[in-house]
């Protein structure tokens, strides 16, 4: 299974299936040091590889940069590098 | 202005960072349109191959287009105009400290603070102490996502990386993740 930031992509190459992160490139499984969201990716491209119904199926992953970003500025005010 | 506009007045929602859409839609025809021929398209969808067993039993491999390897070894050739046709091992019980990624073509600079952004290697190993996935293979794969001829491509990267997978690593379930 597949982990893309581009699904017109992922369609064009026709990979079986994917979970679309509607995120920057070079950010797949979110930002640093946010380990809950890195495991949230991947743990929906593991449920996907069970639950694809066909070939092609593309599932978005709804959490907006903006979300993803903000988490980051509060886990930097905890301390945490960033 | 006509009716179905009205009906439809453009809303804030239009902002992809807020609506969950692509960030840049479009990007395989800008691709293709900037570097003609170098985009692979299938016209048959790749047949699904059933996970045969339960996650806690199954052998995961990682496999990313984004250029990381161990900082003891020399990185690929990022400069090539074509690209580098070869791929590398990243042993899987690595860590951030251990890696290090040579690559070009996209934003690295927050991965280079934490690997898991673009190569989650730690969240992997947890999940196996968790028990959720039974095992990692020995080695994860690596390479770079520049390769201006896409049927060499496949005839070396794609089918060393998937050879190796299926007979070396003896892989149940392989996470892709282009960068």
């Amino acid at each position: 299974m597949s982990v893309t930031v581009a699904p017109d992509v992922s369609a064009a190459v026709k990979v079986p299936r994917a979970i679309f992160v509607p995120w920057p490139m070079g950010h797949h499984f979110g930002v640093p040091f946010h380990t809950e969201m890195q495991r949230k990716v991947i743990m929906a491209a593991l449920a996907l590889l069970q639950s694809a119904p066909v070939s092609g199926t593309i599932e978005k992953l709804a959490i907006p940069w903006l979300q993803v970003r903000r988490e980051a500025r509060l886990l930097s005010e905890q301390g945490k590098r960033l | 202005m006509t009716e179905a506009a009205d009906a439809n007045p453009p809303t804030e929602a239009a902002d992809p960072r807020k609506t969950a859409q692509q960030l840049r839609p479009g990007l395989w025809q800008t691709i293709n349109e900037r570097y003609p021929g170098s985009m692979i398209r299938k016209d048959q969808p790749v047949p699904l191959a059933a996970l045969n067993k339960p996650l806690a039993e199954a052998r995961l491999t990682l496999i990313s287009s984004c250029g990381v390897h161990l900082k003891s070894e020399p990185p690929l050739d990022v400069c090539h105009p074509f690209g580098d046709f070869r791929f590398q091992r990243v042993p899987s019980q690595s860590h951030h400290e251990d890696l290090i990624i040579h690559q070009l073509k996209y934003p690295h600079d927050d991965a280079d603070l934490d690997i898991n952004v673009i190569f989650p290697i730690e969240r992997l190993q947890e999940l196996v102490t968790e028990g959720v996935l039974g095992a990692l293979t020995p080695n994860f794969f690596s390479f770079i996502g520049y390769n201006m001829d896409p049927e060499r491509f496949e005839r070396t990267v794609v089918a060393e990386i998937a050879a190796a997978v299926a007979e070396e690593e003896r892989a149940d379930l392989a996470l892709l993740a282009a960068a």
